[in-house]
């Protein structure tokens, strides 16, 4: 079943002022989070979090289309370390 | 950038399994195996491809099961000059792969040993000797310069807010 909308997105509360805290610096700097079960709001886009896979924390970008999603999805807790031939990477 | 598998069919078809970002682009490398036997693909249907032996003479296609049974796990490699150069700010992972690291004052981080890409921005991980790997972000920020010719990156490593799970939620 789905969340009730009027309960809102869940996140953990801690996370917002940590958010907002990082912000405010201004720095190049990564939030390095356990809460994989919160969901992405729109005031973190632009941020960037170390999200824990069990092992490492991996780097999330927060993006506008990422919104609504939970943070646990962009960092994977079963890893393919697979075959790239000729797999490019853009540098953000 | 691809491995043969299985035969299909009677006609020295096979299943191929492709490596590139695209599969069906494989059949437009100059692909070699193992040995460095040239080999052309020409897809049929699916992942179902003809595969054809070149050679001085011309190329001889493999059209009998026997000889399609012998290609199974072969390798397929294309020269790295073969692959289209990357636009500004795009680099080939295999170029990434092993490049050293070094931080702003030149001193050595470690070896690109890893990276990783899930739907939230490009990371690389950067193993280190004496120390637990770092993962960066693949941004001009944390990576500000790449130097392909020497195989170096350098990387000013993002400072960290660690945030202690309390259990709060909102």
């Amino acid at each position: 079943m789905a969340r009730s909308v009027w309960k809102g997105p869940f996140v953990d509360g801690y996370m917002l002022a940590k958010a907002e805290t990082s912000r405010a610096s201004g720095r190049n700097e990564i939030i390095k989070i356990w809460s994989r079960r919160s969901t992405i709001l729109p005031q973190f886009v632009g941020l960037t979090f170390g999200v824990y896979n069990g092992k490492k924390f991996l780097p999330v970008q927060v993006s506008e289309n990422m919104v609504g999603h939970k943070f646990g999805e962009f960092s994977p807790t079963r890893t393919f370390t697979g075959h790239s031939a000729d797999k490019k990477a853009k540098r953000g | 950038m691809g491995v043969i598998g299985r035969p299909h069919g009677v006609r020295g078809h096979v299943r191929v399994t492709a490596y590139t970002a695209e599969p069906r682009a494989l059949a437009d490398y100059p692909l070699t195996d193992q040995t460095g036997r040239r080999l052309q693909l020409r897809w049929v249907s699916g992942d179902v491809a003809e595969i054809s032996e070149l050679t001085a003479d011309g190329a001889r296609k493999i059209n009998d099961r026997d000889a399609a049974a012998r290609l199974t796990n072969t390798e397929l490699f294309a020269p790295r000059s073969a692959l289209p150069p990357a636009e500004e700010d795009e680099f080939y992972l295999a170029d990434l792969m092993g490049m050293s690291a070094f931080d702003a004052a030149q001193k050595p981080l470690g070896t690109v040993s890893n990276i990783h890409d899930y739907g939230a921005g490009t990371s690389l991980e950067i193993s280190r000797d004496a120390a637990a790997p770092v993962i960066v972000p693949f941004t001009r920020q944390a990576v500000p310069h790449i130097d392909l010719a020497a195989r170096s990156i350098i990387v000013a490593l993002p400072g960290e807010i660690i945030v202690e799970n309390t259990g709060d939620a909102a």
